[in-house]
């Protein structure tokens, strides 16, 4: 027996007894037992898809008692990578949720379904053949619709967020069966060994390949597919949010790129711009709807959009660049997508546990009720604010390195040998470069809105000043989540090699592609770019230690008067609603971006007494809309309800119609038998 | 039995069976109605005699005297047996009259259309088999489709029950027609059935009499939603 195969096998037995663990009386005890054998679960995911990912081969097959062949677990480089994505976000939101969860989140239906979603996520990477794909896919979908529920007898949006859900997701999956179908049809068999036979440009091909990105596009929360996202983040527990946008959603990423790098690989070049588009309208709309988001986890569900849409951006540009023969490129450009991937996972598994602290210790999620939770929760603070740097790709986190590799192969990507190889690519690429900037500038300010509102200046209400740091498992749990994001960020060679080999044909590491230089940083030979985040550090500190220290140093010189405000009249002015909001913060974007957000604004004076200049209170509001939802899914929706009302005729509850139905249906059939 | 006597039994006894069907459509009282669902009973059970002597089965025997007990005396008597409990007085209500949603000139053409489409459909029967039973056998066919119009056209329960009846003496007439009847077992098991369905309708549309004031099942509708 391999270790892998060991490795998949101790999974499942691991899911079991969490499950079975879960069955427990008393909410410690389940949780404690359920949560830790989860967690369990998930380290040996960590452990089998880092040896996969190695390269280390092993299978599990699972006879089953129905006529289409075992159940296949065969995990190669590729899917290794996205169940070491899966399972290490599996640990650290297991471990969360041990001491995070209460009431109807820590009932057993809870911990059965964190079990079963989260084997769900890591078995869909190690699946070789289509049933065993979309059993552990409606393992997963299964699982996170039910903890997406559990809460939903205290708040009335859950329930209408959980239909969001489970119909979006049932979308995707018949999407995802079609395409699997059509594939299957033209390969003769369902095994993925099989299916990469189909020629990538043949109708079926291409056919399977439309479906596919709609059902993994659906999953991945692109847009116009988002909009379950927006609804079913901010209202599943933290735990489970997090889980979600770091990982499930990745599940959509790994589907498309199994589809362009193994089943259909070297598509057409319309294909690529197909990816290329959805991908860079997703990144742009999703943090646009963020940057102007006031609620701490729409703000971060719409961010996963945007994130989504750059990694798929990037897989398109590689396909559109494979297309035309620019193979260093195109690898580079694959290589951007899964440094995204990972880093996205890793950042925006912080923010989301972070975001649960806070909502844990203020039971706000509105950011213009937050601030000045920087001195009272320091450590939640300090990790929230690494996330935000790799959100907003800034410099030492993981995230810079992404947007930065994803910006030399956009920038170096429309030329071969000197030459311009097509007016698709030297328009295509321009725009991805002007998509990619826009979202970095408008992810700054998202981020700056989020950590600035949130954890600076004075509270903005009583809950966020009584708030508390939260318990020191938590508090764990986000400081390695968050040192995960800055050692990628400043340490991303030998990952880059890694990640690079992992979707190499061959498997082999190709030295022309990335390598590892100086400490530890990136370079990309075959585009002449470097990289060294360790080296920048102790550049950037050889010149700001000698400044700060001047700095300083005159300042201790010099001491500050205390306790007289200028024009204060020395009495003490400043109050916390003199502050910034999230709000006013995003006000110039909402202004700038008015015709795609159709803001609705609500200002509301009243006066004091009759009189017509002295005002007592003005009451602004302002609702955001998703325009995409307005214009889309609302009309749809409505005429299949006005369909819906229209066939209660039909059902009239008349004894006489519902016998005439019968009467007609003879008739028919008697006459049409003769015929 | 010759020949030509067996056709023109059958011919007399399927000829009654029709025409009691047409009078179950055509009599507005539900108590004319009735009264016709009772002779078509007979004549069902003559029709069951007719087969027996001509096949010699014994068999058919008991079969002829269900039918005649069950279709001709206890269905009629149960529809016509009307003793309503009003709160805890027990009194004596008229069968109401019926008014079809359909006029009885439109009904007579309806049937009559229905029984060109029972013999159309019958035809490739009728044509294969030369014995004078299959030759009726539209007659039953017909008798379905007009029990399944009195169903459809009538508001009060007992009037549906009527058409129901009569939807079940068709599917009877066929069977004797075609095969003899079916077997004695399946016979008695499906005259308990219509028996017990008769009943409980009774009973059923009593209850509707109670809580509406009347039996026009149009007003079941108010228990939809």
């Amino acid at each position: 027996m391999t270790p892998i195969s060991l490795g998949l096998i101790t999974g499942l037995a691991l899911a079991a007894v969490a499950i079975a663990a879960a069955f427990l009386p008393g909410v410690p005890v389940r949780s404690i037992l359920s949560g830790v054998s989860t967690a369990a679960m998930s380290a040996a995911g960590v452990f089998t898809g880092a040896l996969a990912m190695a390269g280390a081969t092993g299978k599990l097959v699972v006879p089953i008692a129905l006529p289409l062949g075992p159940l296949t677990f065969e995990p190669d480089r590729l899917g290794g990578l996205f169940m070491l994505i899966a399972s290490g976000v599996g640990v650290l939101v297991s471990l969360y949720g041990i001491v995070s969860v209460h009431g109807a989140s820590a009932s057993r239906t809870s911990w059965i379904a964190l079990a079963v979603f989260m084997m769900g996520m890591q078995y869909v990477p190690a699946a070789a053949d289509v049933l065993s794909f979309l059993l552990m896919w409606e393992a997963m979908a299964l699982g996170s619709t039910v903890l997406l529920l559990a809460e939903h007898a205290s708040r009335r949006r859950v329930s209408s967020a959980a239909v969001w859900y489970s119909v979006m997701s049932q979308l995707s999956f018949l999407f995802i069966l079609a395409g699997f179908a059509v594939l299957a049809a033209a390969a003769g068999g369902t095994t993925f060994a099989e299916l990469a036979l189909v020629s990538p440009t043949s109708t079926a091909g291409l056919t399977a390949f439309v479906l596919l990105v709609i059902g993994f596009g659906s999953k991945s929360g692109l847009v116009p597919m988002h909009v379950w996202l927006p609804r079913a983040h901010p209202e599943a527990p933290s735990h489970v949010s997090a889980a979600m946008s770091a990982a499930m959603v990745k599940m959509g990423v790994y589907g498309i790129l199994v589809v362009c790098v193994r089943f259909l690989p070297g598509g057409p070049a319309w294909s690529g711009i197909l990816l290329l588009t959805l991908g860079g309208l997703s990144a742009v709309y999703g943090i646009l709807q963020a940057s102007v988001s006031s609620d701490l986890k729409v703000l971060l569900a719409y961010s996963t959009t945007e994130n989504v849409g750059l990694i798929w951006l990037a897989i398109g540009a590689s396909v559109l660049l494979g297309a035309y023969g620019l193979t260093a490129t195109s690898a580079t450009s694959l290589l951007a997508a899964l440094l995204l991937t990972v880093s996205h996972a890793a950042f925006k598994t912080t923010l989301f546990l972070g975001a649960g602290s806070v909502l844990h210790a203020t039971g706000e999620r509105d950011l213009d009720h937050l601030g000045g939770l920087g001195r009272r929760m320091p450590w939640t603070a300090a990790a929230f604010g690494i996330g935000c740097l790799g959100a907003a790709a800034l410099p030492i986190s993981s995230g810079f390195v992404a947007e930065w590799v994803l910006l030399q192969s956009l920038v170096h990507g429309t030329r071969l040998n000197g030459a311009a190889v097509s007016v698709t690519v030297s328009i295509g690429m321009p725009l991805a470069v002007a998509v990619v900037a826009l979202t970095a500038g408008l992810a700054v300010l998202t981020f700056v809105k989020s950590y600035g509102i949130g954890f600076l200046a004075r509270p903005r209400s009583d809950a966020a000043a009584g708030a508390r740091e939260s318990h020191p498992l938590v508090r764990v749990v986000l400081v390695v989540a968050a040192a995960i994001v800055v050692l990628l960020g400043l340490m991303p060679g030998p990952l880059a090699s890694v990640l690079a080999s992992v979707v190499a044909e061959d498997g082999a590491r190709r030295p022309g592609i990335v390598d590892t230089i100086g400490m530890a940083g990136v370079s990309l030979p075959g585009l002449g770019a470097l990289l060294d985040p360790i080296a920048l550090v102790i550049l950037a500190a050889v010149v700001a230690v000698p400044v700060l220290a001047v700095t300083i140093a005159s300042a201790l010189r010099h001491p500050q008067r205390l306790g007289a405000s200028v024009w204060g009249g020395g009495g003490e002015r400043t109050r916390p609603r003199m502050q910034y909001t999230a709000t006013s913060y995003a006000e110039p974007v909402v202004r700038v971006f008015d015709d795609v957000l159709k803001p609705s604004r609500d200002v509301e004076v009243t006066h004091a007494g009759e009189s017509r200049y002295l005002v007592q209170r003005v009451k602004f509001s302002q609702n955001l809309t998703d325009v995409i939802e307005h214009r889309l899914y609302r009309p749809v929706l409505s005429a299949a309800d006005r369909l819906g009302v229209r066939a209660r005729v039909i059902q009239n509850g008349s004894i006489h119609l519902y016998l005439l139905y019968s009467f007609a249906a003879i008739l028919i059939v008697l006459i049409v038998a003769v015929l | 039995m010759s020949n030509s006597v067996f056709s023109e039994l059958i011919g007399l006894s399927a000829g009654a069976l029709l025409l009691t069907s047409v009078l179950t459509v055509w009599h507005r009282s539900q108590r004319a109605s009735i009264r016709a669902l009772a002779v078509q009973g007979f004549a069902l059970a003559a029709l069951v005699a007719v087969v027996a002597v001509d096949r010699k089965d014994v068999e058919l025997v008991p079969v002829f005297l269900l039918v005649l007990a069950l279709k001709g005396l206890v269905l009629p008597w149960v529809l016509a047996r009307r003793p309503g409990v009003v709160g805890t007085e027990r009194v004596r209500i008229d069968i109401e009259d019926e008014s079809p949603l359909l006029n009885p000139v439109a009904t007579l053409v309806a049937a009559a259309l229905l029984g060109m489409v029972a013999y159309a459909v019958t035809w490739p029967l009728v044509a294969s088999s030369p014995s004078a039973a299959a030759h009726a056998a539209p007659v039953g066919v017909a008798m379905v489709l007009i029990g399944f119009l009195v169903l459809v056209t009538r508001r009060r329960a007992i009037s549906q029950l009527v058409g129901f009846l009569a939807l079940d003496n068709g599917i009877a007439t066929v069977a004797f027609l075609i095969s003899g009847g079916v077997p004695i077992l399946l016979e008695f098991g499906a005259s308990l059935d219509v028996l017990l369905v008769t009943l409980i309708l009774q009973v059923f549309s009593r209850q509707m009499r109670a809580t509406f004031g009347d039996t026009d099942v149009g007003r079941m509708r108010e228990l939809r939603d």
